[in-house]
């Protein structure tokens, strides 16, 4: 079920393309952050974190989604292809989870008065940067590629069974971290005030920023997913 | 407004840091036969 190296590298070939200009549209992101957008109020210039924190966390929790959800596609449908795509989508995603615990406590530092605080969000976010990095630990200690598929899987999914958890933690808990600008609950009508508070000059660099970080994301894992065909297919000619 | 431009310059080193080195890590790892 894995291609032969050739097709992996017309993979790698695509990602390399989409990753090119995914960085093209990154740096332009940084200049439409800088050049064309005010400093908000209260915050000051550290507003502008939030246009690569919110897409990064965007990133990777869509990335560890899909870890568990192929996870739950290979217990049913038992194809190599797919365990290759999990642990592609999982290194990915600790990277822009890697950006999101070092830009948080950034803004933190100047906003709250201190890099770190053990707040729900925070903490569990940490604690998905653990589970993932224990999901590589596992990979690395198992010789059977079936059976670490399986094992991984599972851990893949319990991943995933975290992120909709950690979206919620403000609302469920008394929390520190700023309440979601994008996707939230519905206003009530008894109070609109709740709507969307970013002025459109604002809000224009974060959702361009969501569109250049999706498609990092896209670029990076199929790249990725390219290595790892080309090296499963190695693995199964030397075999 | 608080003054605090070198924390967003400070984060986005970081990030460029890191998306950086990640494309070019998987450039390398890409080329590698």
């Amino acid at each position: 079920m894995i291609p032969d190296s050739s097709a992996a590298d017309r993979v790698i070939r695509r990602g390399r393309l989409l990753t090119v200009v995914g960085l093209v549209l990154l740096a332009g992101i940084y200049l439409l952050a800088f050049q064309f957008t005010p400093a908000e109020r209260g915050q000051g210039l550290a507003f502008k974190i939030l246009y690569v924190h919110a897409p990064a966390a965007w990133a990777a929790e869509t990335a560890f989604v899909l870890v568990g959800l192929v996870g739950i596609l290979y217990f049913w449908l038992k194809d190599e292809r797919l365990d290759v795509f999990a642990e592609a989508s999982a290194e990915v995603g600790m990277v822009f989870a890697t950006v999101i615990l070092t830009t948080g406590p950034i803004w933190g530092r100047t906003i709250w008065g201190h890099y770190w605080a053990w707040d729900p969000r925070l903490t569990f976010t940490l604690l998905l940067y653990v589970l993932f990095a224990g999901y590589f630990a596992l990979r690395s200690a198992i010789r059977d590629p079936a059976e670490r598929a399986r094992f991984a899987a599972v851990l893949g999914i319990m991943g995933m069974l975290l992120v909709p958890f950690i979206h919620l933690t403000v609302y469920l808990f008394r929390s520190q971290h700023p309440m979601p600008v994008l996707g939230r609950p519905p206003c009530p009508l008894e109070n609109p005030d709740c709507a969307p508070s970013l002025p459109w000059v604002l809000l224009r660099p974060l959702l361009a920023s969501f569109v250049v970080f999706t498609l990092l994301y896209v670029g990076f894992v199929t790249i990725r997913y390219g290595i790892g065909l080309r090296r499963a297919a190695q693995e199964g000619s030397d075999a | 407004m608080p003054d605090n431009a070198n924390y967003m310059i400070a984060a986005y080193i970081v990030v460029t840091i890191i998306i950086l080195g990640y494309t070019i890590s998987l450039w390398k790892r890409s080329g590698k036969r």
